[in-house]
C-alpha cells in the first residue's frame, strides 16, 4: 500500500473510532501513532513526535487566551449581564411581531461579544427568553430555535474559543481572527433577524399559536435605564476588542483585563461568593485542559498526515483534475457538516484544519478568512441532530417536559438554513472576512 | 439487584488504588486551579506596572508558558477521572438501551486503550525528564528570564502516568455506564 493509502485508510478509520465513542484526543493520537509506526517502520520515529507534540505544544503565549476567555465567560455570565441586555433588546423590538425573537437574537450577539461560548449563551438565554415568549404564546418550537440558533452567535463573535483553536492550529494571528469575525458574526445576527420578521410575516403560524393576542411584554425599561443596563457590557467590550483592535493589549492580556473586570462587576452586583469563584476557576482549568489535550492529540495527528503526505496527494488529485476552488469549498462544507452530526466544533476543527490547510495555501487566498469559514461550517453542526451540542443545552435547562428534543431540533432547522446561507455569501465575498485587518 | 456484593480481596485492592487515585488527582486539580488564578493576576499585574509605571514585568511572557502547561497537566487527570474528556458517545448511548453488556464492554476496551495511549506520552517524556534534570536544561531567553525545563516535564510525566492509572482503573472495574455527552468539557 502507498503511503497516500495508509493515510487516508487512517484518516477513515480515526472518524469511525470517533463514532464509537472514544474519546476524541485519545482517538486522534494513537491512530496517528500506529500510522507513523507502520509507515516509517520504526517504533522511535512516533515517541519521538509524541514527546515533541506534548512536550512543545503546549508551552505557547497565545494559549493562555484560552482559560482567559472562558473565565471572563463564565465571570459574566455569573453577573447577571446577559439577562439585562436582554431586558433592553426586549424594549427595543417589543412592538414587532416576533420581537421576543429578535431581541433574543440581538442580545446573543451582545452577549457574544464577551463569552466565548455558544454553551453559556444557550444555557442564559434558554432561561430568560423562553419562558417569556411561552408567556407571549409563541409557538414552542419557534422559541426554542430562536435560543439555539442566536446561542452560535457566541462562538463567532470574538472573544470566540473556536477563533482561538483556528488561529493556533492554522498559526495565524488570535487578534486578527477576532478582528475578521466581527462582520460575519452582525451579518448573521442581521440575517437571523430578517428570517424571523420574514416568518412572521409569510407564516406567522410558525412564530405564534393561533389565536395569539398581542401584549405588552413585562419588564420594559425607561431610556436611562436601558442606557444605564447597557454600560458594563459596552464597556467590557471596548476594553477587549477595543484593546485589541488598537493594539494596546495583546489577545492574552485583553483576556486577562476582560476576566479582571467582569470580575469587579459580580462581585459589585453582589453576584457572586467564594465558592461561585472557585467553581469558575475549576470550570475553566476543566475546559482549558481538555481543550488543550486535544490541541496536543491534533498536532501528532497534523504530523502524521504529512508524513503520509495526503494533503499533498490531495492538492495533486485536485490539480490533475482542474477541480478548483469552487469543488474545495463544497468538499469542504460538506465533510464540515458531514462531522457536525456528531461532533462537537472544536474536533471538526482539529480534523478539518491540518486536511485542507495545505491545499488552500497554494490557491492563494486568505488564511484569515478561511478560518471564518472553518469555525462557521463547523458550528452548523450545533444545531444538526442526532448531536447539536446547543440544542442538547438547551432541553437539558428548560424546565418544560412538554417541549422534546425533537422540537427544538425542527426549530433550530431554518437558523441552521440561515447559517448556510450566510456561509455561501461569506464564501463567495472573502472581503467581508478581511475588511477590519490592519 | 439480589446479588449482594461482598469485596474480595483483588476487588477491594482496587477500590483503594481508585481511591487513592481520586485523591491524588483532586489535589492536582485544585493546585491546578490556583494556577489559573495565578494566570489571571500575572497577566494584570504586567499590563498595570507597563501602563502605569512604565514598568513592565521580566518574564510575563517565559511565565505565561510555563503556568500554560502547569494548568493543562495538573487538571488532566481530574479531567479523565469525572469523564469529561472530549468524547461523542451518542453511539454508546444507543447501545447501552439494546444491549447493555456490549456497551459496557466496548467502554472498557476504550478505556484500555486510552490506558495504553497515555502510558506512552509518560515513557516517552521520561528520557527528557533524566537529561533535563541531570544536565539541567533551560528555556526563555538567557540574560532575560530562564526557568529550568524539568518541572514540565515533571509535570507531564506524573500528569499522564496518573491518567494512564485513571484509565486502567476504568478498564478494569468498567462501573460507568456510558452516558450523554458531557456539555461543557470542549468549551463548545
Amino acid at each position: 500500500m502507498s503511503p497516500f493509502e495508509i493515510g487516508l485508510i487512517s484518516v477513515v478509520a480515526m472518524v469511525a473510532l470517533i463514532y464509537l465513542g472514544v474519546y476524541i484526543p485519545i482517538a486522534l493520537g494513537l491512530v496517528s501513532f500506529v500510522t507513523i509506526w507502520i509507515l516509517r517502520d520504526s517504533f522511535e520515529l512516533p515517541l519521538a513526535l509524541l514527546k515533541i507534540a506534548v512536550g512543545d505544544s503546549v508551552t505557547e503565549y497565545s494559549f493562555a487566551t484560552i482559560p482567559l476567555f472562558t473565565f471572563m465567560g463564565l465571570i459574566v455570565s455569573r453577573a447577571g449581564l446577559g439577562e439585562d441586555v436582554y431586558r433592553v433588546m426586549n424594549t427595543v423590538f417589543h412592538r414587532i411581531l416576533g420581537g421576543v425573537g429578535m431581541a433574543t437574537v440581538g442580545a446573543n450577539a451582545l452577549f457574544a461579544a464577551v463569552t466565548g461560548s455558544s454553551i453559556a449563551s444557550a444555557s442564559v438565554f434558554t432561561k430568560v427568553a423562553v419562558p417569556e415568549m411561552m408567556k407571549l404564546n409563541y409557538n414552542k418550537r419557534f422559541a426554542v430555535g430562536v435560543v439555539a440558533g442566536s446561542s452560535v452567535l457566541g462562538m463567532i463573535i470574538p472573544p470566540s474559543a473556536m477563533l482561538i483553536i483556528y488561529a493556533i492550529v492554522a498559526e495565524q494571528s488570535v487578534g486578527h481572527m477576532f478582528l475578521a469575525g466581527v462582520i460575519p458574526g452582525l451579518m448573521l445576527a442581521a440575517a437571523y433577524i430578517l428570517a424571523i420578521w420574514a416568518m412572521a410575516r409569510l407564516r406567522p403560524s410558525f412564530v405564534v399559536n393561533q389565536g395569539a393576542e398581542q401584549r405588552e411584554p413585562a419588564g420594559l425599561l425607561g431610556l436611562r435605564d436601558m442606557v444605564l443596563l447597557s454600560l458594563p457590557l459596552i464597556g467590557l467590550v471596548l476594553t477587549v476588542l477595543g484593546g485589541i483592535y488598537t493594539g494596546w493589549l495583546t489577545p492574552v492580556e485583553a483576556g486577562a483585563a476582560g476576566a479582571a473586570l467582569g470580575l469587579v462587576l459580580a462581585i459589585a452586583r453582589r453576584r457572586i461568593d467564594l465558592k461561585g469563584f472557585w467553581n469558575a476557576l475549576l470550570e475553566t482549568g476543566h475546559i482549558t485542559a481538555a481543550i488543550l489535550f486535544l490541541i496536543t492529540a491534533a498536532s501528532i495527528y497534523s504530523r502524521m498526515l504529512g508524513i503520509a503526505g495526503l494533503p499533498n496527494a490531495l492538492g495533486d488529485f485536485l490539480q490533475t483534475y482542474q477541480l478548483g476552488f469552487t469543488a474545495v469549498m463544497v468538499t469542504l462544507v460538506v465533510l464540515m457538516l458531514f462531522l457536525g452530526t456528531l461532533l462537537d466544533t472544536a474536533s471538526i476543527i482539529l480534523i478539518v484544519v491540518p486536511l485542507f490547510l495545505p491545499i488552500v495555501e497554494p490557491l492563494g487566498v486568505s488564511l484569515v478568512w478561511f478560518g471564518i469559514i472553518v469555525v462557521i461550517g463547523a458550528e452548523i453542526g450545533l444545531l444538526t441532530p442526532p448531536l447539536g451540542i446547543s440544542c442538547f443545552v438547551i432541553k437539558s435547562t428548560i424546565d418544560d417536559p412538554s417541549i422534546t428534543l425533537k422540537d427544538v431540533f425542527l426549530g433550530a432547522l431554518p437558523f441552521a438554513a440561515v447559517m448556510l446561507c450566510v456561509l455561501i455569501v461569506l464564501i463567495r465575498f472573502p472581503i467581508l472576512s478581511t475588511a477590519l485587518l490592519p | 439487584m439480589p446479588e449482594t456484593r461482598q469485596a474480595t480481596g483483588p476487588a477491594r485492592a482496587i477500590h483503594a488504588v481508585a481511591r487513592a487515585l481520586k485523591v491524588t488527582a483532586q489535589a492536582l486539580n485544585a493546585t491546578g486551579t490556583l494556577v489559573v488564578l495565578a494566570l489571571v493576576i500575572l497577566i494584570n499585574s504586567d499590563v498595570v506596572s507597563r501602563n502605569l509605571f512604565n514598568a513592565p514585568f521580566k518574564g510575563t511572557y517565559e511565565m505565561v508558558q510555563f503556568l500554560m502547561v502547569m494548568i493543562v497537566f495538573l487538571q488532566l487527570p481530574d479531567v479523565i477521572r469525572i469523564n469529561r474528556l472530549t468524547r461523542s458517545d451518542g453511539f454508546l448511548a444507543i447501545l447501552a438501551d439494546r444491549r447493555p453488556g456490549a456497551a459496557r464492554l466496548c467502554a472498557r476496551v476504550i478505556d484500555a486503550a486510552s490506558c495504553v495511549f497515555m502510558g506512552l506520552i509518560a515513557y516517552a517524556i521520561w528520557p527528557e525528564l533524566q537529561r533535563s534534570w541531570g544536565a539541567g536544561s533551560y528555556f526563555g531567553t538567557p540574560g532575560i528570564f530562564t526557568a529550568p525545563y524539568w518541572p514540565i516535564h515533571a509535570a507531564i510525566l506524573v500528569s499522564s502516568g496518573l491518567a494512564a492509572a485513571i484509565f486502567a482503573t476504568k478498564a478494569i472495574t468498567g462501573k460507568r455506564r456510558p452516558e450523554h455527552l458531557h456539555l461543557e468539557e470542549s468549551g463548545a
